[in-house]
């Protein structure tokens, strides 16, 4: 999310934000597929994005391919992997709403079942503990007023910040873009750039990797922009 | 050097890193915590609080700390308390409960606790809270010792207590009992600019090898631990004598033992039986550990273990991962919080299963370097003192929002 302050040109300035979280124990576990669906069902917003989102942001930077912690332990503690792997496969940009998001796992899950119950007869030793989670943003001192003040922040901006405005900020903006993508679109009219940096696909690149992949990107468009 | 200040740490996580620290302590203003706990010198309580408040006052935060008062025959009691909440069997009479509530009385009585939030460490203070019931002030009480499987005497004591804070603070779900108040996870944390985890020389890490005649002809393994049967150093000897038929390697055994335990000198015979005359195998017994001769221990080593039968969260291996060591840990307590498998480390069940993984890592650099790189960047993440920071600085804004999940700061 970004403030939609006006210089004199009338043009947006894109003030760029960060967040952190506060985990917080639940106290409920699961040791089965049966529990833990049953969890996914009942549990608050908070818990389905700390496991969802906050592991995302975690989990890529050390390659974790299912950063998802329901897929984490779906694949490690109950070896279940098509599950884990479909689980892994869900895409968070397309979901702007935690309750949209909940129901496409409970979906996914219990399709397995029907593929697979047996599945849901495992016992898994080490249990799948339900954590939640208070997530705090906050506005940071950056502030973009053109594409080439944006290239250059992007530099120097935190990977939570990176995480925040690619990943996180469409939950608090319910908008089915990012917030570069979406400035660059609507502030600096640049469709087609915008559209190249939406494109990128997240699951590949750890956080540091997407910042330079977009980093490459504005920086191959300005090359070839007209001065 | 004198003590770091925050903006050290600029080089070592990232000077965004210390911007937003700044940035969110400014919304939490003028504000002010008083941590107590039982001693100001010795042990990892201690040692972490040290940093923890000169770094918060630097972000604003007013911090004083306080270590609670007591005879002998008090600190006896809660170390009594602190094995039995760790599971230890044993039976408690009447005027041992009368004794740690006089304590605690007393000490109530000469504190003051007019600070925003009271962090109350471990048990030993734990009963502060019973003559604050009408307190205007948030009180939080952090347990840093496992509880998952307290005794029942002493926890039916102890939980009433607890349950009038206004929230508790575990290392880990794994630790924490069930509770009707909010609990919070605050990971342990190192400090990478402290002694054991700052960046060394080549130079003083050859000599403190040379020093303890370790030679540098073959890759080293190591386990740094107290020798103790719970590190298992028989099973890391019975595990490198099996991975050594196929590659060479030398072993490297360093610990001390707890000044209390009686059992101390029966583990180093048997390990030393073990060993027997293995010119490969090194144990070196420290009576005083110097914090940068175990760094250089830790960064001479092509390979760490942490091969425990059980243990608390294990921060020996976070300050291993933080060295780009490749760790091979034992799949208990802490350390699948610190080592994930295949991806920061190996975790590992069985003797059979640390011999194979040294094989492995020795004879695959690329994938013990990617290992390294892993786990330092989960070190980097999560287990670093300015995480601790953070945490604090984030349980401070909770308590005003306790009803909100998400919460904006403009």
């Amino acid at each position: 999310m970004h403030t939609a302050n006006h210089d004199m040109s009338g043009e947006q300035v894109f003030q760029f934000s960060t967040s952190a979280s506060l985990e917080r124990l639940t106290g409920h576990k699961a040791s089965n597929l049966e529990a833990l669906l049953k969890l996914i069902k009942e549990c608050a917003d908070s818990s389905i994005f700390y496991h969802t989102f906050s592991a995302f942001r975690k989990l890529r930077e050390i390659h974790v391919p299912y950063a998802n912690g329901f897929a984490m332990w779906i694949s490690r503690d109950l070896n279940e992997e098509a599950l884990a792997e479909k689980l892994a496969a869900i895409d968070l940009r397309e979901y702007n709403t935690i309750a949209t998001l909940r129901s496409r796992i409970v979906e996914t899950i219990e399709t397995y079942r029907t593929e697979r119950s047996e599945a849901f007869q495992k016992k898994a030793h080490t249990p799948f503990y339900l954590l939640d989670v208070m997530r705090i943003a906050y506005l940071t001192d950056k502030f973009a007023y053109d594409l080439k003040s944006f290239r250059e922040l992007l530099d120097t901006i935190s990977i939570d910040s990176v995480y925040f405005h690619f990943i996180e900020s469409r939950l608090y903006t319910q908008l089915e873009s990012d917030d570069f993508s979406t400035w660059i679109e609507e502030s600096l009219n640049l469709e087609a750039l915008a559209a190249e940096i939406r494109r990128i696909d997240i699951t590949v690149y750890t956080l540091d990797e997407l910042r330079e992949k977009i980093s490459e990107i504005i920086d191959e468009y300005m090359a070839q922009a007209p001065s | 050097m004198g003590i770091p200040s925050l903006s050290d740490y600029r080089k070592v996580v990232g000077r965004n890193v210390i911007e937003e620290l700044y940035i969110l302590a400014s919304h939490v203003g003028n504000r002010s915590i008083k941590m107590i706990n039982s001693t100001a010198v010795g042990g990892g309580v201690a040692e972490m609080l040290h940093r923890v408040v000169p770094l918060l006052n630097e972000l604003g935060v007013r911090v004083t700390w306080e270590g609670i008062k007591g005879g002998d025959d008090f600190f006896d009691i809660t170390k009594a308390f602190h094995n039995a909440l760790q599971g230890k069997d044993e039976v408690f009479q009447d005027h041992v409960f009368k004794t740690y509530l006089a304590y605690n009385d007393m000490n109530n009585r000469t504190m003051d606790f007019g600070e925003d939030l009271i962090v109350v460490h471990d048990p030993q203070p734990a009963a502060l809270i019973h003559w604050h019931d009408k307190r205007k002030n948030k009180w939080v009480w952090r347990c840093h010792i496992d509880m998952s499987h307290p005794n029942p005497q002493v926890w039916q004591f102890l939980r009433p207590y607890i349950e009038q804070y206004d929230g508790a603070i575990f290392s880990s779900p794994l630790f924490s009992p069930q509770l009707a108040i909010p609990q919070y996870r605050f990971y342990p944390a190192i400090d990478p600019m402290a002694d054991k985890n700052k960046e060394l020389d080549q130079g003083y890490i050859d000599t403190v090898l040379e020093k303890f005649g370790i030679p540098r002809d073959k890759p080293i393994v190591t386990q740094i631990s107290r020798y103790d049967p719970w590190k298992d150093p028989v099973g890391v000897i019975q595990a490198f004598k099996m991975a050594r038929k196929h590659v060479n390697c030398r072993l490297l055994l360093v610990g001390d033992k707890a000044a209390d335990d009686p059992e101390a000198e029966e583990i180093l015979l048997k390990v030393k039986e073990a060993a027997g005359n293995d010119p490969d195998i090194h144990i070196v017994f420290l009576t005083n550990s110097i914090p940068t001769e175990i760094n250089a221990f830790q960064r001479a080593s092509d390979v760490i273990l942490q091969k425990s039968l059980r243990e608390g969260f294990a921060l020996t291996v976070s300050e291993a991962l933080w060295k780009y060591r490749p760790v091979i840990g034992s799949a208990v307590g802490g350390i699948p919080a610190q080592i994930l498998n295949g991806y920061t480390g190996m975790l590992v069940h069985s003797v059979e299963g640390a011999s194979l993984q040294i094989r492995r890592l020795l004879n695959q650099p690329e994938l013990a370097k990617r290992l390294g790189e892993g786990g330092h960047r989960r070190v980097r993440d999560e287990f670093l003192i300015t995480r601790v920071l953070e945490r604090y600085l984030l349980l401070l804004l909770a308590l005003d929002h306790p009803d909100e999940s998400a919460v904006f700061l403009d």
